[in-house]
Formats: structure tokens, sequence, C-alpha cells
């Protein structure tokens, strides 16, 4: 199988790219850029190349972007720092848990989703708040813009990265380094208009987060963006293509099986589905015997023991759930090699 | 049919379930997992059948 990595896994590798400039990195970006030493000038000078470039690949203004190392931080001051006297919070069913968490101590409605992930288009009031996700993590679905909403707008682009615009309105925003296939402990949070938004988290000063990051994993996170960048130019439509291939073989050669949303309204390179009486488990277990890591949304695989709340939410099948991410490293042969051992165990498990 | 899947975890209800199916062309199902009110609709809904939540943890199935 030669170049196979059997990884379907939403977490990768780092970028090679940026694995490659990871020790100079540390070498070169290790003073403190706020300092007045010649070494944490040259330092500030490699922090402002990489947030320019960050800012160039996500429609932002160099001073509209704040790195922050933990991604749940950003959730905080990206929705608490919307909210007034009067607000309410609106969120989509399918929102991650950080949203569920905010929701519970603000008022707060939750917005019902359909099957294909589409949460009702909320009005709202000049006051209220949207955590709007342009993609989501689990399922890949793709959310229409929010452009009817009169409130502001908390961008959620932890899984869409860079592959989809801002939205015309848009008050605060999150990503996370990994969509990109950057280090795990970055990310980027954007603030729209300084003048709506203010410090919901405890603060001394005029910074938007007392907590500090990593200048060299900053660096290497802007690195990993463009090469991604430039890789999934490359790649899209390949990718898109086997995204179509696997649907056709679940459909055609398996059979029972529940596929989350459209291509045309899906990313490209994430795809979750369900085999109707299947045992995600044990078929997780037998796939990975078999060199394949991929991750799934039943309940056997979540910390609780609930099933996923995006699935159940879209109001599809819960247990035998997979969920698979296409890396731009993948190629045919690997995804062909691994639907033919899907067939095979899942007509083992169902017999 | 009564079909007494409590305690049991997913996917065996609905395994269970359409085995019984088999047999009976109703079926009622006690199940106390969390995930059987979302699978009954989804495997409702992919098998062309019919569930009616008849009580706690208690449904009624109908092949169709």
């Amino acid at each position: 199988m030669g170049s196979v990595t059997g990884n379907f896994q939403s977490e990768t590798p780092l970028h090679p790219a940026a694995s490659a400039f990871l020790t100079e990195a540390f070498d070169r970006g290790w003073a403190s850029p706020d300092k007045r030493h010649a070494e944490s000038q040259k330092v500030a000078i490699l922090l402002n190349e990489a947030k320019e470039s960050l800012a160039g690949h996500l429609g932002l203004r160099r001073e509209q972007l704040e790195i922050l190392s933990d991604p749940a931080i950003g959730y905080h001051l990206g929705i608490s720092g919307l909210l007034r006297e009067g607000s309410r919070l609106l969120y989509p069913a399918i929102s991650r848990s950080e949203v569920f968490a905010i929701a519970e101590g603000v008022p707060a409605e939750k917005l019902e989703t359909d099957s294909r992930g589409v949460a009702q288009s909320p009005v709202g009031e000049f006051e209220d708040v949207l955590a709007w996700q342009s993609a989501n993590a689990e399922t890949g679905t793709i959310a229409p813009t929010p452009d009817t909403f009169a409130g502001r707008i908390f961008v959620d682009a932890t899984a869409s990265g860079a592959l989809l615009p801002l939205p015309n309105r848009w008050s605060t925003a999150l990503w996370s380094s990994r969509a990109w296939q950057g280090p795990a402990g970055v990310s980027i949070f954007a603030i729209g208009d300084r003048a709506i938004w203010r410090n919901a988290l405890p603060h001394f000063d005029q910074r938007i987060s007392s907590s500090d990051f990593s200048v060299p994993l900053t660096i290497a996170s802007a690195i990993a963006l463009d090469a991604f960048t430039a890789d999934y130019k490359e790649r899209r439509s390949e990718i898109r293509a086997l995204n179509h291939e696997i649907r056709d073989f679940l459909h055609n050669e398996i059979g029972d099986v529940d596929i989350a949303g459209g291509i045309d309204a899906t990313l490209p390179h994430l795809l979750s589905f369900s085999f109707l009486y299947i045992d995600a488990e044990i078929l997780m277990n037998e796939l990975d015997r078999r060199g394949f890591a991929v991750d799934s949304g039943s309940a056997c695989n979540s910390a609780n023991m609930e099933p996923s709340h995006v699935l159940a939410a879209m109001g599809l099948l819960t247990h035998g759930n997979i969920r698979i991410a296409l890396h731009n490293e993948v190629n045919r042969n690997e995804v062909i090699e691994f639907l033919k051992t899907l067939q095979v165990l899942i007509a083992e498990m169902r017999a | 049919m009564e079909l007494d899947c409590r305690g049991m975890r997913c996917p065996l209800p609905i395994i269970k379930l359409a085995t019984a199916l088999k047999e009976s062309e109703e079926v009622i199902l006690l199940s106390d997992d969390p995930a059987t009110l979302p699978d009954l609709s989804a495997w409702a809904r992919m098998t062309g059948n019919f569930y009616e939540v008849v009580g706690t943890n208690k449904y009624f199935v109908k092949r169709l």
C-alpha cells in the first residue's frame, strides 16, 4: 500500500512545511516579543509577519487578529464579549459544546436544525447575539450565511478554517490552527469592530487575553496555513471526486447507510455516515486492527455514553457512525482499500 | 408483541426490534438507552416503517 497513512481521523500530523521549520522557529522565536532587547525586537518582527500572513488568508485586517492558545477561551471572548443587558444568545442545535456551556448561563434560544444541518434562520433583535457556525466539525455541513440576522454575529470557523470566507456581516470570529494542519495550542480570534466588543474575562490591561501564547507555534501555524491552502487548491477537485466515490460506494455497495448532508453543502474533505444495525465501537476496533483510524459520533465513543448531539439534532442515525477526514495527503488507493475493508466488515457484522 | 430492551445499549434495541418485526407486525418496544429515540426516528425514515412514543421509554412500532 506504499504511501497509505490509514489516517482518516480529524487530527492530522503537523504540515510538513511547518514541521520542517519548527526547530528554527523555536530557535529564532524564543524571546518575548514585548521586550526592548534586540532579540525581542527580532521576534516581534517575526510574529508580526506571521500575523500578517494569517490575516491575509483568513480575510482579516492585521489589527483585527489576536492569537489565543486555547480555542475554548475564544468561544467565551467571542460570544460573551458581544452579550449586553437584554441580549439573547441564539445558537444552532449542532453548535459545539463550548457554545452550549455559555448558553446555560445567559438568556438563550437553541435553534432547531434540519437534516441538512441547516438551522432556522433567525431574525433576532438588534441586541441579540447569534453563534453562527460556518461549517460543522462532525458532519462538514456548510451553513447558509446569516444575512437576515439583525444582531451581532459570532463566527465559529474552527471547522472550516480558511476554506470558507467570513460572512458579509460578522462581529467576532474564531479559528483553530488544527483546521489547516497547524499545531495544536494555537487559535486565531478576531474582532470585527472594537466598539461593540467588551472583554468579558477578568483582565488587567488593554490586552484581549492575558493568557500567553507560543510565538514559535504561531509562526508554524502561519507556515502551515500557507502550505495547506496551496495544497488544497491543487487537490480540491480530486478530494471532491473521492468524496463522491465514497458516497456512491456506501449507497450502492454497502447500503442501509445514512450519510450526513449532500455533497454540495458539505466541506469536501469531511464525511460522516452511519450504518444501520452496526455497533460503532466494534467497527472502529476492527478498522483500527486493519490500520485505519477513524472517528465516531456514536454513544459508545463518547465520554458520557450519549450519542452525538449533532447527529441527533440532524435526525441522523446515531449508532454505527463513522466520521472520516480526507487529508491533503490521502490517495485514491487507500480510500478504495478502506471502502473494501468496510464492506467486508459490515457484511460480517450484519450476518 | 412486547420487546423489553431496557438496560441494553445501542445498537442492540434497534437490532432486536428489526428481528422482532419479522415475526410480528406491531411491537411495543421498551428501551431506556438515550440513543433509542433519535435512532428509532432515523430507522423509521430509512426503512419506511412507523413508530410513535407512547410513554416513558416506551414506543409503538409498526411494520409498513
